[in-house]
């Protein structure tokens, strides 16, 4: 499958870049869960088992964005988790969110992430975190950061 | 809004503040080595910091705080738009225009001229009962590097490189001229400034709904499940939109333009009054 041409977003109205489109999507089949995946870039769709039942909503959906904007490789993942939100960093490279009530998962992914990094390391990653998620445990594997905290 | 310090940040890499977001969530890099996540739903913020960062006062006045209210205020009741704020004699004056326009050089002039600055670039408006305030943050004046032709107390600064990449000079207002520095202000006037090649000022009277369409052109594209954010910043804009406002073409420098302003407010409210 050829990746799909992105070029560099700019929207000085969107400097999150929130509103970057995501039209692929396909619908996957996760321990027995349905997980919704859609991306801008369709070397981000990962190749997990698909699901052939279109009908019903997802147990969990993930928002993949290649972000042409944020280069650089995986730093070690470092871990901001609460009871309703993960947040996993590598660097510029990689973050992503998870957020356990509404079961929506998004990762910016930077263009410097290749195909075999991706299927290696984020996707197994992904899964492992959606299982958790919809297993009522989001944290349970993750040391969260909770050192001389102090709340303002 | 939890504040983690963490010695583990000390030694991360280096990187410029960077941030993303999807939806309610935004997170992203601030430096010195410190992250930072806000869930706009649940209004909640937390922060992990290098002890660095934790222990620099410019790192909160410059960085933590001012990105934290942009993002979060809306959400709070704090709207940021983009327009300077001074004021002068309890009434607030805004200037409004396109990046690069000259608000800051403009506003630096008029702080000459003895008005208070609240805001060079953007101010923060909330209601209290059925008043509008403006609000600043007492952040450093961001004047770009063809400025140093109208202020010679430049001369003796260097640009750097701020925050969005521009090479600018950020002067302390305190610091600069003495200017005085206030944290808010009722607004009673909006200037929209234009450049032209044409010599002299000229004020025309701008009508409220061409306000409402600057303001909401120029405003951060907010996603649709922060519907009560979405509907204040309406609210203010709206309320802003009915304040006398002016269209101010100028080819002068920012100290005739400031004079010229200066001028008409007198002129203005000996006329009203």
């Amino acid at each position: 499958m050829q990746p799909l041409e992105f070029s560099h977003y700019s929207d000085p109205l969107d400097l999150l870049r929130r509103f970057i489109q995501t039209p692929m999507k396909a619908t996957y089949r996760l321990d027995g869960a349905r997980v919704g995946v859609e991306t801008n870039d369709c070397a981000l769709l990962p190749e997990l088992p698909l699901d052939a039942d279109l009908t019903g909503p997802c147990a969990l959906e993930w928002k993949l964005i290649r972000d042409a904007d944020s280069p650089g490789l995986l730093e070690p993942p470092m871990f901001l988790t609460s009871a309703t939100l993960t947040v996993v960093a590598m660097g510029t490279a990689c973050l992503l969110g998870l957020d356990h009530e509404t079961h929506k998962l998004f990762a910016f992914i930077g263009t410097d992430i290749d195909a075999p990094t991706f299927r290696e390391y984020l996707v197994p990653f992904l899964c492992r975190m959606t299982k958790d998620v919809l297993s009522g445990d989001p944290i349970g594997c993750f040391v969260s950061w909770s050192h001389n905290s102090a709340h303002v | 809004m939890e504040i983690i310090v963490d010695p583990r940040l000390d030694t991360a890499a280096k990187r410029p503040a960077y941030f993303r977001g999807n939806g309610h969530l935004v997170f992203g890099f601030l430096p010195p080595g410190s992250f930072i996540t806000y869930d706009l739903l649940r209004k909640y913020v937390r922060a992990v910091l290098s002890t660095e960062a934790a222990s620099d006062d410019s790192f909160w006045n410059t960085l933590l705080i001012p990105i934290t209210i942009g993002i979060v205020g809306t959400t709070v009741g704090v709207v940021p738009l983009h327009c300077a704020c001074l004021e002068r004699n309890g009434n607030g004056l805004l200037i409004a225009g396109d990046s690069g326009v000259g608000k800051s050089t403009l506003s630096a002039a008029l702080t000459m001229r003895g008005l208070a600055l609240i805001s060079d670039d953007w101010t923060y408006f909330s209601k209290e009962q059925s008043t509008l305030v403006a609000h600043g943050l007492f952040s450093p004046i961001k004047l770009l590097p063809d400025a140093v032709q109208f202020f010679q107390e430049l001369r003796e600064l260097t640009p750097a490189i701020s925050l969005n990449g521009e090479i600018a000079y950020e002067v302390d207002p305190a610091r600069f001229v003495g200017s005085q520095v206030k944290n808010a202000s009722r607004p009673s006037w909006i200037f929209f400034l234009e450049r032209t090649s044409d010599p002299g000022c000229h004020f025309v009277s701008c009508p409220p709904a061409s306000i409402r369409e600057f303001f909401e052109k120029n405003a951060e594209r907010l996603p649709d499940e922060l519907v009560d954010a979405k509907a204040l910043r309406t609210t203010i804009i709206r309320t802003l939109s009915v304040l006398p406002s002016w269209i101010l073409r100028t080819g002068e420098s920012p100290q005739r333009t400031s004079e010229a302003i200066d001028h008409f407010i007198l002129e203005t409210k000996y006329a009203t009054a």
